[in-house]
């Protein structure tokens, strides 16, 4: 025996040992619950609750990270089509994997969308109502200034469903003649968004000294709000009225709003409820019956200081 | 014996992975199509760790090639945005990808910064740039012509039921260009002396300049190639999508290098370091391992082989 294999063996060990522990597992129904994006909080959520369901169906359900890497959800898929589980739930654009989801539906496998969007390979995507989440802020930002005065809007046109939501509000603003969108401001993200956006608010607070020329900030996410906050308070302007709104009403957003602070509303997705309505959404299409509309939206809800405690 | 298993150590690793998964994995393991799976699954990978086995072969690095691949998606991408048809957004995409690795190799040949450090600075420009043109967006749906994104889901018919896919194709016409250049002609032979003793190599008359600063235009050429590829396979680009390439050939290179006696990359070996990469990501899915418990253990298994390797090495 050589060096090189003694030292070997232990790693072959290892690897045998984790693998049986990790495959002894196995139950009638066989999911596959394939995301790029398990590190975002949402989608924590929905897996979670996703699995909470699965245990009382008794489903074998595989999570599978691709960390990021789209392609890497296309071999996934493909190996989920040859593996022949029973089932396929993704977090992920459709329109970006659709070599693996083909091959799925080959395979004879239905595939449900959790918060992923609209594709013919879909049984249904389950998921919440972008237009509905903006309408609701962007009104909220309208009447809270009485139809009248100037908006920061934070957007991000690159995402399709937070562009959704900036073309709503347009809309919504578009239709108050005497509200004027001061700027439609794209943050950059790579830092997670707030920093970025303080630092544009605090340029067109700048721009802007005179109290009363800014009337809102409508955002299409809480980061972006979150950096307005910042902003308005650090030049001292937190008393002028400036109304801030949000949309996914995280948990930072969440405490600013309970401070009761410029920061008034955002949007509650019921990311458990998606969980909870991709699993149902699985149980039917195993049971023959599949759900009728391709997209199922689970409600959305005005977070304010009123019910943020709730 | 001793030496055969030092050499073929990391080979037969591999073979005991397949046989494992054989096992454990009856009905679809060792089946046609999973392995024509596999080959397209890794075909991204395996180009750029084919062309990084060129750089890796003078002693050298490249860690722009990620960025690089992401870039060359952007530029294809923008290029049929803007109405042009899909052989000059590939062309430019290429162009793109030479002109960054040859920019590599005028920094690490001429201007004589460390590989690690010239292209841990173009890994951040190539980057910067593909966030700058791109505006930060994913580029997809309509902009991408069908042609583009039907490649990577085409291929040649074998039988009722498979076919050897096209991106697998592109990946085998990488390799044996690669390993024709490295191992058939005096170019190649050239980057091992350079990377057997670079100061030995010059005095024997070898331009070890030209040469580092053309095998890192091969490596942006590969980078390009790759980045389009995975455009391709996603019908989309998008200005981080290649990042995960260039730890993972890296490791690629650095298992085949167990299976050499003096610690060369070898293209050839570079390949099985490409597939028990691959054959690990599809097996362990097909039995439902936990994704994380699969990082773990494909992180190490390329410290063990390495360390096995180079400890078998020092005492031999």
């Amino acid at each position: 025996m050589t060096a090189t294999l003694r030292k070997r063996l232990p790693a072959a060990a290892l690897f045998l040992s984790a693998v049986f522990a990790a495959g002894a597992a196995t139950a009638a129904g066989k999911i596959a619950v394939i995301t790029p994006y398990l590190a975002q909080p949402g989608t924590q959520f929905y897996v979670e609750a996703f699995q909470a369901a699965a245990k009382d169906k008794a489903w074998d359900v595989n999570v599978i990270d691709t960390k990021g890497d789209v392609a890497a959800v296309i071999s996934r898929l493909e190996d989920a089509a040859t593996q022949k589980v029973d089932a396929v739930v993704i977090n992920v654009d459709p329109a970006q994997v659709e070599a693996g989801l083909a091959a799925v539906k080959d395979a004879g496998i239905p595939v449900v969308g959790m918060d992923a969007g609209a594709s013919p390979y879909l049984v249904t995507n389950v998921t919440s109502n972008g237009y509905a989440m903006a309408a609701d802020t962007a009104a909220y930002v309208a009447n809270r200034i009485g139809g009248k005065g100037n908006v920061v809007m934070f957007v991000f046109d690159a995402f399709p469903p937070v562009q959704v939501r900036g073309v709503i509000a347009d809309a919504v603003f578009g239709n108050n003649p005497d509200i004027k969108v001061l700027d439609r401001v794209t943050p950059d993200v790579s830092d997670g968004g707030i920093a970025d956006s303080r630092a544009k608010m605090e340029a067109l607070l700048a721009a802007h000294p005179d109290k009363g020329s800014i009337s809102a900030v409508w955002a299409a996410w809480d980061q972006p709000a979150l950096g307005a906050l910042q902003a308005i308070e650090a030049a001292g302007r937190q008393n002028e009225g400036i109304v801030i709104t949000g949309i996914d009403a995280n948990p930072q957003a969440r405490e600013a709003i309970a401070a009761g602070g410029n920061f008034e509303a955002s949007m509650a997705q019921d990311f458990h409820g998606i969980g909870r309505a991709a699993a149902e959404a699985v149980a039917q299409t195993l049971a023959g019956k599949p759900p009728k509309s391709s997209v199922i939206y689970v409600p959305t809800k005005l977070i304010t200081a009123d019910n943020v405690k709730d | 014996m001793a030496s055969a298993l030092k050499t073929y150590g990391t080979l037969i690793g591999f073979i005991l992975v397949v046989v494992f998964f054989w096992i454990e994995i009856p009905d679809t393991f060792m089946t046609a199509k999973n392995w024509l799976n596999i080959s397209q699954q890794v075909s991204m990978l395996a180009v750029v760790a084919f062309t990084m086995t060129i750089v890796m072969v003078m002693g050298d690095f490249d860690l722009s090639v990620g960025s690089m691949a992401s870039l060359a998606g952007i530029v294809a991408a923008l290029a049929f945005h803007d109405g042009y048809g899909v052989e000059i957004g590939v062309a430019l995409a290429l162009i793109i990808g030479l002109a960054g690795g040859l920019l590599n190799g005028v920094l690490v040949a001429y201007v004589g910064i460390l590989p690690f450090v010239a292209t841990l600075g173009t890994l951040t420009i190539y980057s910067g740039l593909a966030f700058l043109v791109s505006g930060g967006k994913t580029i997809f749906g309509r902009d991408i012509p069908p042609a583009f994104s039907g490649f990577a889901r085409s291929g040649i018919p074998l039988s009722d039921t498979v076919s050897l896919p096209s991106l697998t194709l592109v990946a085998a016409l990488v390799l044996l260009a690669v390993w024709f250049v490295l191992e058939q002609t005096t170019f190649g032979r050239r980057l091992y002396a350079i990377g057997g003793n670079k100061e030995a190599a010059r005095l024997a008359g070898i331009r070890v300049k030209r040469l580092r600063f053309f095998a890192f235009g091969l490596s942006g050429l590969g980078a390009a190639t790759a980045g389009l590829m995975y455009a391709s396979r996603v019908a989309s680009a998008n200005p981080t999508q290649g990042s995960g390439l260039m730890l993972d050939a890296i490791a690629a290179v650095f298992l085949g290098m167990t299976m050499s006696d003096e610690g060369e990359p070898h293209v050839l070996a570079t390949l099985v370091g490409v597939l028990i990469l691959g054959v690990l990501g599809n097996g362990l899915t097909q039995m439902s391992i936990d994704s994380y418990v699969r990082e773990v253990l494909i992180g190490s298994i390329i410290v063990l082989a390495v360390a096995a390797s180079s400890i078998g090495k020092a005492r031999g």
